[in-house]
């Protein structure tokens, strides 16, 4: 199973990329650890998540093509 | 006069002052129209520790951002009696002194669109996924917070 993962704002500055492929994580819980292992600053981020455009707060479980967007704190306007 | 399609509402650069005065005339003929409410975002020349501010680079989430950005707009018809919403949000770089929102929301009379106008501008700076890096003279940037 593949998932999406994407990165924004002052998120891309740690990842030093906008997205990535993973192959492994069967719900968002399980993303977020593996993504904080292959950049440890993001543990001391502040960020939201969304699960296919939508915000979510608790661990989600994920299917083959979902998209998992780490989103920091809006600035727009 | 509903509108419940999805319209793109990012442009990239600067919003002109003249594209502003265009869209009020395009008006002209919905003559139901009593009021419009306008707000225009700017770029300002924050002081910052490492410099000073001379641009705002934008980039959102934009598939999200146009879903969200209809939810928002359906919310306010429902709640509201409006003649018709217009946003327009800038991506890429905006230099301080430009325009980099446009909300341009129109009714019968004035109370709907004053407050329509407020709760837009609100929504779009808490709800809609866009961030801004403050561009400082330093050659050095800041991620932007909104307050």
């Amino acid at each position: 199973m593949q998932i999406e993962v994407l990165f924004f704002g002052s998120l891309k500055d740690i990842t030093g990329e906008a997205s990535l492929l993973l192959a492994d994580a069967k719900d968002t819980d399980t993303v977020q650890e593996q993504l904080q292992k292959r950049y440890p600053a993001l543990a001391a981020a502040k960020y939201f998540t969304a699960l296919n455009k939508e915000m979510i707060t608790a661990n989600k479980t994920l299917r083959e093509g979902d998209t998992v967007a780490l989103m920091p704190p809006f600035s727009g306007g | 006069m509903k509108e419940t399609k999805h319209k793109n509402i990012f442009v990239n650069g600067a919003i002109p002052a003249e594209k502003i005065a265009a869209d009020i005339q395009k008006h002209a003929d919905k003559t139901g129209i009593g009021a419009h409410s306008i707000f225009l975002g700017q770029v300002r020349a924050d002081e910052k520790e490492k410099g000073k501010v001379v641009a705002i680079e934008y980039t959102a989430y934009e598939e999200m951002a146009q879903e969200k950005m209809h939810a928002i707009r359906e919310s306010l018809f429902a709640k509201h009696d409006l003649s018709c919403m217009h946003v327009h949000h800038s991506l890429g770089a905006v230099k301080a002194g430009e325009i980099c929102l446009f909300v341009f929301v129109s009714s019968p009379h004035r109370a709907a669109a004053i407050k329509a106008c407020e709760e837009l501008v609100e929504a779009i700076k808490f709800e809609l996924p866009v961030w801004g890096k403050e561009i400082l003279d330093t050659e050095q940037s800041v991620w932007k917070e909104n307050r």
